[in-house]
């Protein structure tokens, strides 16, 4: 069984929010929810400052934190990695979100739901679509699913995730510098497995023990 | 053809005329329009800064989790009263524990899920969830409280079970904030004690109020309060001292009680409120003057201390930033 996994390139991230758009786009998300995120940071000091650019999105933990305290089970984890929420299970605790050392779940509340993208004008079609085919529960918690509609579907055609657009997750297809890649961290001859082992891919906050199925490498 | 020309340029001019004038509006409208998507009034919804310094953990406290605070509190006094009761087999005490805890706190726990009704399923993942287990424990003890209340049995197998599930119950909401290693000032060491004894230390308050009003003597049981103070006061010392020294980001949440936004609250609510003017009354009953009014107001301060703190220690827990 795969786990997936990815591999972010933060010398080649410029920056663009096309993941963070793409995701919104793919996943019909609401005003002020974000799956992907590119954070800006800076360390050091003048003269020696440099600027860190490092795009984020929901680490698919091997050993979620999330997963662990749900006390429903709504949340938890495919055989291949992957983190999910089952909106019919969840009862709105929201001890996911505070025990994710990386933020990155969103709990799906009315004014989150009523939510306008321009406010007082009412909902777009797009927006109206959206909720038909995301139908997000209030009073649940949502979060990034590394897009396993297409990673299934993709299989399920024949493809492979990670070398075929189709069945990788969308924040990957749209990144135009090619800084994200996906694939089969199980697989020693993948394209994530050789880029971690050749240019030392880090995980963000590895002392929490989570195991993130999310790397860094520059 | 020249209207023909016209008419096409009117068709495709007429949405933009259209959003211009009616879907935007003015100026107004489009900075509207981007505020409600990069909203800079709350730095949460930037997708550019979001958990690049140490990030406030407000899920818990903010908004609803206001009821989440209040809950873990109800629960844990009550459970701190029952405790106190059973060991001077005081029934009214029982009865009174056992309501707040399940009545008070579990409604307030009600309050503050998004989906109530799928409360039940909180029960179902009893081997990883503090929750789970907390809400399990809960479950018992209102089971095993309501034979006793109802029997009046206090033999000593049933007074241990209870007893070991009313300080389950004590620890219930600092061993949920506990578990959670992604906020080092939750995870301290010292939580636990800290919780342990602030609810028994509320609880006995509560139950020395009851027994002055029924007439009883309280006088007798004076000293015990005296103790929990002292250790209440050790303990927050301790757990102030110890969060500290555990990391970076548990020194910033400390920081943030003690000298940042929150110092105001702290020092008026927890210091004055909850240990100077308690300690004030005690002293003052030192001698032998105890009183129902004494006891009264000195519960009073010392609920609003014991919510100020953990009002505070829910507030003051910080992430660390993720860059």
């Amino acid at each position: 069984m795969p786990r997936w996994g990815m591999v972010i390139d933060i010398k080649r991230c410029i920056a663009c929010w096309g993941c963070t758009i793409a995701c919104k786009e793919e996943h019909f998300l609401p005003p002020k929810v974000f799956w992907n995120r590119v954070l800006i940071g800076e360390t050091g000091k003048f003269p020696t400052s440099r600027k860190l650019i490092y795009p984020v999105l929901c680490n698919h933990c091997d050993d979620a934190a999330c997963v662990e305290v749900c006390p429903t089970n709504a949340t938890f984890q495919r055989e291949d990695g992957i983190v999910m929420v089952d909106y019919n299970k969840c009862a709105g605790c929201r001890a996911c979100i505070v025990s994710c050392p990386y933020q990155q779940r969103t709990y799906y509340d009315k004014n989150i739901k009523d939510a306008e993208y321009f406010p007082g004008q009412g909902k777009t079609e797009f927006e109206i679509i959206g909720e038909k085919l995301y139908p997000f529960q209030v009073g649940t918690v949502i979060k990034c699913n590394f897009c396993y509609e297409r990673v299934d579907q993709g299989i399920e055609n024949g493809l492979i995730p990670g070398i075929d657009d189709d069945a990788s997750p969308a924040c990957v297809v749209t990144c135009p510098v090619g800084a994200r890649i996906f694939g089969d961290l199980e697989d020693p001859e993948s394209t994530v497995s050789r880029l971690i082992m050749e240019k030392k891919g880090k995980q963000l906050r590895p002392e929490f023990g989570t195991d993130p199925a999310v790397y860094y490498i520059d | 053809m020249k209207q023909k020309i016209i008419e096409f340029i009117k068709k495709i001019s007429s949405p933009l005329k259209f959003i211009k004038t009616e879907k935007m509006g003015n100026k107004q409208n489009i900075i509207k329009s981007v505020k409600n998507i990069f909203s800079p009034s709350d730095s949460s919804f930037k997708p550019y800064d979001w958990m690049i310094k140490s990030t406030p953990q407000q899920e818990w406290i903010k908004e609803k989790g206001i009821f989440l605070w209040l809950a873990f509190f109800f629960s844990e006094i009550g459970a701190g009263l029952y405790f106190m009761s059973m060991f001077f087999q005081y029934r009214l005490g029982l009865i009174l524990g056992w309501l707040i805890t399940l009545v008070l706190g579990g409604s307030v726990h009600m309050l503050y899920l998004g989906n109530p009704k799928r409360f039940w399923r909180i029960l179902t993942n009893i081997s990883s969830s503090e929750l789970a287990r907390g809400m399990w424990v809960i479950l018992v003890f209102a089971i095993l409280g309501f034979f006793q209340i109802f029997t009046a049995k206090f033999n000593p197998f049933l007074n241990c079970m209870l007893g070991i599930i009313c300080i389950l119950i004590i620890m219930h909401g600092f061993a949920t904030m506990n578990v959670i290693k992604a906020l080092p000032s939750w995870n301290s060491t010292m939580v636990l004690p800290l919780s342990i004894i602030s609810g028994i230390w509320v609880g006995s308050q509560i139950f020395q109020f009851m027994l002055s009003v029924s007439g009883s003597l309280a006088s007798g049981f004076e000293i015990w309060s005296e103790l929990f103070l002292l250790v209440y006061i050790g303990l927050i010392v301790f757990y102030l001292w110890g969060t500290f020294h555990s990391s970076e980001a548990a020194k910033k949440s400390i920081n943030i009680l003690l000298k940042g936004e929150l110092a105001k609250g702290f020092y008026i609510g927890v210091i004055v409120l909850g240990i100077v003017v308690p300690l004030f009354f005690t002293l003052i009953m030192w001698g032998g003057n105890v009183n129902a009014g004494l006891i009264f107001f000195r519960m009073v301060f010392v609920f609003a201390g014991d919510l100020a703190l953990r009002y505070l220690v829910m507030k003051s827990a910080v992430y660390q930033p993720l860059i």
